[in-house]
């Protein structure tokens, strides 16, 4: 406390030093003259009476000098001068200044902007009471039903956990959805969340506004809870924070809703990639869901379910103690009429089914896994790039030490410490690491805004912020700091261990330096040699997936000229008959433009990663062939022609075929094969229902050529069609336009041609089946794209590294060509003697990446397609790459050895 | 002039207290003279040692610092004992007396004897 207290009074003991030197000066004074006259009055003469005074009390310089170490605090003000002296120095070198900052700015933004994505989308807890209890709780094996979604389980099964799990406080459950919402009688698209009463409670989450959701007041009646709790952001952003929205009506999905809060700020939900925009008790699903209710259903399985463990409970306990739970919940749903005729088989694997957990600390992503993986290997990339960074910066430092020689040796001679020294020499270091950092930071947040740009664009991200936040800041700090260590340690070591005496007695000051910096200059070019070919080829293997992906034959001709738009007038309140009758209504609006050629349409868009599949019974079948497995999609006719896929045997879909008699079907090539093998698929019958009873009533009419359904990594599935007119429930579409003219022309018109039918319509994801290709290939161009810029940069530093080591040694090696010279040594020799030293480096490196490369390759091959992880292709492009620029680099020092004019370089010293 | 012992650092800052607490707010001069008459001439107080001494005090909050007019009509800065140093003086006189009576008991020859 006392030590504080002195220390603050030092600390501003550095400010107004004037002032407290004059009053210094002033206490010393008057204590002389005090001590004067008490002399004067003992009877001394007044030259006699100040001398002994001035005897008597030592002199005042020393005394002041005495308060002044006391005053403020020495470490500060001496690191401050050397701050001042190394800010000079620089700014008196502004070239190397400038090249070394934006070098580090350069490295320290690209690994803050990877970081802020990492630390947002993996790293970060959520904002909620106690993250650390919180679990995430789904089910494995055969659930006889339908599921929607990753780890989904059926709303019953919730409530059973809900009432009977010991182990947790509380137990919740949530689902998204899309919702129309109408404000002011603009309806737009939202995601929005439908969550149980307890959601709130158990995530610890309170109102901003009005009051937030409770088990006892939000979900006791079906159908029967009509409120919304909006997102702090939504409310912020779209309702300007208008504290007038509460109790206000609104339309959600044609429904009358009153909104009663608004969340805490900061809580965007427990999806860090996907915020939803309005929260809506999970009682209200019927409503929110159009045609499909859900609620009571055991066979279908929708929610995810999250709970908080009670203390006491460790994860792995509390998931053992819901075992016995399962256990029993299984057995009493086998004896329900829906299973009661299920064959022995699927009762054994139901039975056998498994609980699992996982800590919902981070809450839980729908954003791929690919996307965490790809940013953890990017993390690493850009980490390489930084050391690589540092090495040129280092041997920057080391050049520049060692020009300084002489002055160092000089200071040293005159008494100076080494300890001194080399506390000067590291703030320099420190100096240009914090200008670095700080530029860093400022190029991070324009990156990052770039980065965004790749993620899909569908409102998912929105939580993704670019602003800098403390733990920003905090790494970005430790990465200046560490920089700082690794790029100033080793120069200002080696500047130190000059020789006092060889030194100050040369008459010029070397061009060199010591052996032993050249070497360290070396060693450090030939580790940015392998570090960049690690880069390169990582590169290389990325750019080549990305290629490889978007060349695999999509099966649809020219998808530059198709254009795309859904809309889903379910969340608008209409029925199905009057859905099935506005989409015949829009084809017919859209096929009477003159640029439209064709248009269909369909149930699941394709390219966009979403799928949905049916076990499908087939007449004829073997019965060793149990994969039954078969992806669908509900098409209108003139979807094929639209898609430019080829017909190969029988029919399309057509009018006639909505009465639903006889039921139809079209099958593509790998599904005919499969379940037919070479024999034609035509007139075959297919069941077609989800449930074990399925009827195969179902008659195939056509046969089309293969393409492809998720995207190209999941590559052509078995699929089965069927006309959307037999969809027996209102379920949104993906409109498919082929147009003449330019796509983006006619974006206008198609809403117009919507929106003259219902003007309230929202259209969305509207552009071209390419651009939809690009965004489902959003991981992989972000990856391909950051890899070679990180690969040119990695390139560009080393080469920079390497010519400034070759420039060095033919600095060094000056007299000695020039007496080979004089010995009739030709050009060439001399070119090729540089390039060989250079290509040697070079070589060194190549043999350290190599195997390096090798080592590393496993990390990434799950995200490469189509080209192996240890291509040795790619390799040799490596190779070469680094190669040819490594010759470039080395080329100018080489010439200008082999133009030294031996005459002067004689006389070199 | 007879050699006069320099005033050590730790015991100077007690008798800067002890002084202070006897004839209350003072300038550095006096509190020099009054050491050195206190000592019977024996201590010299210096600058060098003095101010540096008082610095600390003030800085540790043991004394305060006030510009004043002093006897004879001029500027001088004087020093006041605050509680806190009145503390200190407390704390460390108890524990200068165990140290000078356990000195003592080293040097008291029928202690040795016994």
């Amino acid at each position: 406390m006392r030590a504080l207290r002195a220390f603050l009074f030092r600390l501003t003991g550095l400010w107004d030093k004037g002032r407290k030197d004059r009053e210094m000066a002033e206490e010393l004074e008057s204590h002389l003259r005090m001590q004067v006259e008490d002399n004067l009055r003992s009877g001394m003469t007044p030259s006699q009476a100040r001398r002994a005074a001035l005897l008597k009390s030592g002199g005042v310089e020393p005394a002041k000098e005495a308060c002044r170490d006391h005053r403020g605090l020495p470490v500060l003000e001496t690191t401050m001068r050397d701050v001042h002296h190394a800010l000079r120095l620089l700014s008196r070198n502004p070239a190397f200044t400038v090249v070394t900052v934006l070098s580090l700015a350069l490295g320290i933004g690209a690994n803050t902007a990877i970081f802020t994505l990492l630390d947002q989308m993996v790293l970060r807890r959520l904002p909620v009471r106690h993250p650390e209890q919180l679990q995430m709780i789904w089910t494995t094996g055969p659930s006889l039903g339908s599921t929607q979604g990753s780890r989904a389980s059926s709303y019953p099964m919730y409530q059973d956990f809900e009432q009977r799990a010991t182990a947790f406080s509380q137990v919740f459950c949530r689902y998204y959805t899309p919702l129309s919402i109408s404000l002011e009688n603009q309806a737009e698209r939202v995601t929005g969340e439908l969550v149980s009463g307890n959601y709130f409670q158990a995530l610890g989450i309170g109102p901003a506004l009005g009051r937030v959701f409770s088990p006892e007041e939000d979900d006791r009646v079906y159908q029967g809870h009509p409120v919304a709790v909006l997102s702090y952001q939504y409310w912020a952003t779209r309702l300007g924070a208008d504290a007038g929205v509460l109790g206000r009506k609104i339309l959600v999905n044609n429904y009358p809703m009153v909104i009663v809060g608004v969340s805490a700020a900061g809580f965007s939900g427990i999806d860090a990639a996907r915020s939803p925009q309005i929260r809506i008790p999970i009682q209200m699903k019927p409503l929110m869901t159009p045609g499909s209710d859900n609620l009571g259903d055991r066979r279908r399985q929708w929610v995810q379910i999250f709970a908080r463990r009670k203390p006491g409970y460790t994860m792995q306990s509390a998931q053992t103690s819901l075992q016995p739970l399962l256990s029993g919940i299984l057995r009493s749903e086998l004896e329900s009429p829906a299973l009661r005729d299920a064959p022995q088989r699927d009762r054994d694997r139901f039975l056998a089914r498994k609980v699992l957990t996982e800590s919902a600390a981070h809450g839980y992503s729908g954003l791929p896994a690919s996307y965490s993986r790809a940013l953890v290997v990017l993390m690493g990339m850009v980490g390489l790039v930084l050391l690589i960074a540092c090495f040129n910066v280092a041997s920057l430092l080391i050049a520049r030490a060692a020009a300084r020689q002489k002055e160092l040796a000089m200071r040293l001679a005159s008494g100076a410490s080494r300890g001194q020294l080399l506390r000067q020499l590291s703030i320099e270091s420190a100096v240009l690491s914090a200008a670095g950092g700080a530029m860093g930071l400022l190029l991070s947040v324009a990156m990052v805004h770039g980065l965004l740009g790749f993620l899909p664009t569908n409102g998912m991200l929105a939580t993704l912020r670019a602003e800098p936040d403390w733990r920003i800041l905090a790494f970005t700090a430790a990465l200046a700091l560490a920089t700082a260590v690794l790029f100033g340690v080793a120069p200002a070591w080696q500047a130190l261990k000059v020789d006092l005496w060889s030194t100050l007695k040369e008459a010029a000051g070397s061009v060199g330096g010591n052996r032993g910096s050249v070497r360290l200059r070396k060693s450090l070019v030939t580790a940015q040699v392998a570090f960049s070919f690690l880069l390169v080829a990582g590169a290389l293997l990325f750019v080549k997936t990305l290629l490889n992906l978007k060349e695999t034959s999509s099966g649809f001709r020219d998808a530059d000229n198709l254009i795309t738009f859904q809309i889903d007038p379910a969340r608008s309140g209409y029925s199905l008959p009057r859905l099935k009758a506005f989409y015949q209504q829009v084809l017919e609006n859209v096929r009477s433009l003159p640029e439209v050629k064709s248009a269909g349409y369909a149930w699941v868009p394709v390219l966009s990663g979403r799928e949905a599949d049916w076990d499908v019974l087939a007449e004829g079948q073997p019965a060793e062939n149990r994969e039954t497995q078969a992806y669908v999609n509900g098409l209108s006719p003139g979807y094929w022609r639209t898609m430019g896929v080829r017909l190969l045997e029988g029919r399309d879909f057509e009018d006639r075929d909505a009465g639903g008699r006889p039921k139809v079907a079209i099958v593509n090539r790998k599904f005919a094969s499969h379940f037919f093998g070479n024999r034609s698929a035509i007139g075959r019958r297919i069941g077609l229902d989800t449930g074990l009873q399925a009827k195969p009533d179902v008659e195939i009419v056509g046969l089309v050529e293969d393409s492809l359904y998720e995207g190209p990594r999941q590559g052509v599935r078995r699929q089965v069609f069927f006309p959307f007119s037999q969809m027996n429930q209102p379920v949104a579409t993906a409109f498919y336009v082929r147009t003449l003219a330019d796509p983006a022309s006619l974006f206008a018109t198609l809403r117009r041609k919507v929106q003259e039918l219902d003007a309230s319509m929202p259209i969305y994801e509207m552009k071209t089946l390419e651009d939809q290709l690009d965004e489902t290939l959003g991981t992989e161009r972000l990856s391909a794209t950051l890899a070679v810029a990180f690969g040119v940069l990695a390139t560009l530093l080393a080469a920079v590294g390497l010519y400034g080591v070759m420039a060095l040694t033919v600095a060094r090696r000056t007299r000695e060509i020039g007496l080979r010279m004089a010995l009739g040594a030709r050009q060439g020799v001399l070119l090729w003697m540089v390039m060989k030293e250079a290509f040697g480096l070079l070589g060194i490196g190549l043999a350290l990446g190599i195997p390096c490369a090798y080592l590393l390759s496993r990390y990434v091959s799950s995200q490469l397609f189509g080209v192996a992880a240890a291509d040795l292709g790619t390799a040799a492009v490596a190779c070469i790459a680094l190669g040819s620029v490594a010759a470039g680099a080395a080329l100018a020092p080489a010439r200008r050895a082999s133009r030294i004019d031996p005459m002067q370089a004689l006389r070199h010293e | 002039m007879a050699e006069k012992a320099d005033v050590w650092q730790g015991t100077l800052a007690l008798m800067v207290l002890k002084t202070l607490d006897t004839l209350g707010p003072l300038h550095g001069y006096g509190i020099a003279r009054r050491i050195e008459q206190t000592s019977g001439d024996l201590l010299a107080v210096r600058y060098g040692t003095l101010y540096p001494a008082l610095l600390k005090l003030e800085q540790e909050g043991f004394i305060s610092a006030e510009w004043g007019i002093s006897d004879n009509n001029r500027r001088a800065k004087y020093y006041t004992l605050t509680r806190a140093g009145r503390k200190q003086l407390e704390k460390e006189a108890r524990e200068w007396d165990r140290t000078t009576g356990i000195i003592a008991r080293f040097f008291s020859p029928s202690e040795e004897a016994s």
